[in-house]
């Protein structure tokens, strides 16, 4: 937990000085999207609340509703 | 327009198509359960197929120069609609490269270092992908030639020393495995690690010189085979019919090293070198992944993205599966089909596009 | 200027501190903390049902003091340690230990699994599993049965070694002397009982008692079929199986002398064999031909077999050996319905199609099969002698 914090805030550290200094708005708007996403992320893992898994919902609807899959064994 | 600086020579290009391809050696083990001794067959097969799919992505490149992917798109299909295919690349790129990851993971937690948290290989080596690609292309096309030449030298070697454990009958009978299943194994080494060279057309646009590219992604991707299939024909002449049991055919073939009593136990030489070459494979895959996004949105540099994505990455990475088990299942399945379009059907369809819409236009102050 | 250059001393003395503590894993066990096993045994035990695992353990003071230490420390005189648990299965025996050790075991250096007659018997699939799927286990360990108990086995001290785990798999290595048996490792047997037909074998120990001292003494081979027990072959049958299969190092053939007078003694130097599966209207016949070179070790006749003559006879008595031994084989294989060369196998490869059809009826039709033998065989020298020490005989 404290790991995952220090991590975050040494990015956070590293690169929001430095767009803000160059006026960056746009690069700035945009990692902080994903700097957020990162965090919640992060937090979710830690907290051991289950996090979606993409490829899990991809292999649903590849498998059962499309129905293309090859045969098992 | 470029994100990217620098500039990559062709030779720089060979060597890093032929790690990256050679960064999958361990991966046709997910072929191996399912075509058994037929798997160099089908690596064969997979490269016929996969070969002037290849060809057209280096046209591609030659037709857009010092154009990435994003902007290629951008350019063929319009701005929406490119925007929406390129969202879809970035998708492909993001798996992939936290299927490697975790990859990387699982090969310690099973054979090398069992009782160290899972977490900590993801974080290490992703922070090490992240430093890596935060210094740029160019850095990495010079270490990739030393990469290689490992991973060359720990095939060739571990093949030599396990000769006299072989036993080539074990390739006999020839077309034995019913055809669905030679398919879905074609499918496979087509999807991975051939197909997976399409991230190449986000740096194509760094070459320097696009003369002979058709020429060297040629043989890169030649050496490429090479390894997987020195791979393929050890594994099954030194294992023969056991070969589908194990996780890894790769480490169970080179534990049976055992010369003069002093060459044993060697497995930690795979490890090491499969270590390196699927740091070359992630790097690349982050590099086109924050550069591709970088020019989504249309920014300066790609720099501030990479430890937001790598955050996401390793989490995504962590959590994608449930144990390898899953992992092959789903590779096996829909990983490989939801990547078919992206593989096979929009570079040659971009192309065509191209062809014929006359694309790129000719700007003032530029040469045709 | 001043700022630039102490963040670069921060950095460094970050990396350097990352050096030192990330270093190693977390896995890592030191060697006090270790039992290294050299040698397992698995028995069934007969009242509860459980597995009994015998694990025999170096004891580090005596490996490491050694020779040196004559006189001076205790007079047990064992260097080694067999400690044995019940389990359940042998991941639970193996884990169960930590109740009578301090450690875990190490088994890495494990070198031989012995099993028991009952395992044996029972049949082995069920306590394979672990060997080859555990990390620690190298594939190239050797598997033996026991003929009655693997822990008795394990008790046997050899007189010149000082573990008897080694002594067994130095016993095993030097098969090649006589031919009489060969190494069986995890990976051979494993791929013998992926093949649905093929047999396996592994070589069988037995305790044979002389004065006071227990001995280890390889009878010969037992034959598995599907990871059961099924029968027993002696020595010379189970040559006769590696003259088919091609792994005769070295060996004696004893054949009677031209004369009757007396026997000559062949060492094999080499030999080489190719089996060619044919099938002919439905019926199998295997070609075997084997090539075999001897030299003249011994005779026990005055009779002068130097000769090109007596050489021509010697060798034709020493193929005619190797055959009835190939036939010997064949004959134990038939009646304990078990194809222990391969056979099917072999058909498989070549005929893949009819492979098909008669899979599963292989067990009648090994029955049926029939064995062309080509053995040629010969003597290219005889040691240091010319002529055997005998008076000459006058001419009369």
């Amino acid at each position: 937990m404290i790991l995952l914090l220090l991590i975050y805030a040494y990015i956070l550290i590293a690169n929001v000085p430095g767009l803000i200094k160059r006026k960056e708005w746009k690069e700035l708007i945009v990692f902080s999207i994903f700097y957020v996403i990162a965090f919640g992320l992060g937090i979710m893992y830690v907290l051991g609340i289950p996090v979606p898994s993409p490829m899990k919902g991809l292999q649903h609807l590849i498998v059962d509703i499309l129905g293309i899959e090859y045969p098992q064994g | 327009m470029n994100i990217e600086k620098g500039k990559i020579s062709g030779q720089q290009l060979l060597f890093l198509i032929a790690g990256f391809v050679h960064g999958s050696a361990l991966l046709i083990d997910f072929t191996v359960g399912i075509t058994e001794h037929q798997t160099w067959m089908v690596i064969l097969a997979g490269l016929i197929i996969t070969v002037p799919v290849i060809l057209s992505y280096v046209v591609l490149a030659k037709r857009f120069p010092e154009m990435n992917l994003v902007q290629i798109n951008d350019m063929v299909y319009g701005r929406f609609l490119g925007k929406v295919i390129s969202i879809y690349y970035i998708f492909f790129f993001l798996m992939t490269l936290s299927f490697n990851i975790r990859d990387v993971g699982e090969l310690y937690i099973t054979f090398l270092m069992q009782d160290t948290p899972f977490i900590f290989f993801l974080i290490v080596f992703t922070a090490t992908v992240s430093y890596a690609v935060a210094k740029g292309i160019e850095v990495l096309a010079r270490v990739s030639h030393l990469f290689v030449v490992t991973g060359l030298f720990a095939i060739i070697s571990t093949f030599i020393l396990l000769i006299d454990q072989m036993d080539f009958s074990n390739f006999l009978p020839l077309f034995e495995l019913p055809f669905i299943k030679i398919f879905q194994g074609i499918h496979i080494v087509s999807a991975i690690p051939f197909g997976e060279t399409v991230v190449f057309l986000m740096i194509m646009g760094c070459l320097n010189n696009t003369e002979h590219a058709v020429k060297k992604t040629f043989l890169g991707l030649m050496i490429g085979v090479v390894s997987l299939l020195i791979v393929a024909i050890r594994n099954t002449a030194v294992l023969g019919g056991i070969q589908t049991i194990w996780t890894s055919t790769s480490f169970q073939s080179i534990r049976l090293i055992n010369i003069g009593t002093v060459l044993t136990r060697m497995d930690f030489l795979i490890g090491i070198a499969q270590t390196i070459l699927i740091f070359l494979k992630c790097s690349i895959f982050f590099y086109v992944s924050v550069t591709a996004i970088s020019q989504l949105f249309g920014l300066k540099s790609y720099l501030p993205l990479v430890l937001p994505l790598a955050g996401i990455e390793v989490i995504v990475a962590a959590t994608v599966f449930q144990s390898p088990v899953d992992h092959a299942t789903i590779t096996q399945n829909a990983g490989i089909i939801y990547s078919v379009p992206l593989i096979f059907i929009f570079p040659p369809l971009s192309l065509l596009i191209a062809k014929i819409r006359g694309l790129p236009k000719p700007e003032r102050g530029k040469g045709t | 200027m001043i700022k630039k250059n102490s963040f670069l001393i921060i950095k460094l003395i970050i990396c350097f501190s990352m050096c030192i503590s990330l270093s190693g894993c977390s896995g890592a066990r030191e060697i006090n903390d270790l039992e290294i096993v050299i040698g397992m045994g698995v028995d069934k035990d007969k009242d509860t049902g459980d597995i009994l695992l015998t694990a025999q353990v170096v004891k580090k003071d005596a490996a490491v003091g050694g020779a040196g230490n004559g006189g001076g420390g205790g007079g047990d005189g064992k260097s080694f340690w067999n400690v044995s648990s019940n389990g359940k299965s042998i991941f639970d025996a193996v884990r169960q230990i930590t109740h009578k050790t301090g450690n875990r075991l190490f088994i890495s250096h494990n070198q031989v699994v012995i099993f028991g007659n009952d395992i044996a018997e029972e049949g082995l699939q069920e306590y394979i599993d672990f060997f080859l799927r555990a990390h620690e286990m190298r594939p190239t360990t050797m598997i033996l049965i026991a003929e009655k108990k693997a822990s008795e086995v394990l008790d046997a001290k050899p007189e010149t070694e000082k573990y008897p785990a080694m002594n067994i798999a130095k016993l095993v290595e030097t098969s090649g002397f006589t031919s009489h048996f060969f190494e069986v490792n995890m990976k051979d047997f494993a791929s013998c009982m992926m093949s649905g037909t093929t047999a396996s074998l592994a070589p069988s120990v037995s305790i044979v008692q002389e004065k006071d001292n227990k001995d280890i003494y390889v009878a010969g081979m037992v034959v598995f079929k599907n990871g059961k027990m099924v029968g027993k072959m002696n020595h010379d049958e189970v040559r006769g199986l590696l003259w088919v299969l091609g792994k005769v190092k070295s060996g004696v053939i004893i054949v009677p002398s031209p004369n009757k007078q007396g026997k000559a003694i062949l060492e094999i130097v080499k030999a080489k064999s190719k089996v060619k599966p044919e099938m002919k209207d439905g019926r199998i016949v295997m070609n075997i031909s084997i090539k075999e070179e001897s030299s003249l070790s011994e005779q026990t006749t005055t009779e002068n077999l130097a000769t090109d003559k007596a050489l021509e006879k010697l060798q034709e008595a020493s193929a005619e050996v190797i055959r009835q031994e190939i036939m010997a084989a064949f004959n134990k294989s038939r009646e304990l319905k078990a194809d222990i060369f391969g056979f099917g196998e072999m058909i498989h490869k070549k005929y893949h199609k009819e492979w098909k059809t008669i899979e599963d009826k292989w067990d009648e039709i090994y029955q049926t099969i029939e064995l062309k033998i080509e053995v040629d065989s010969k003597i290219i020298k005889t040691d240091l002698l010319k002529k055997p020490v005998s008076p000459i005989k006058k001419e009369k």
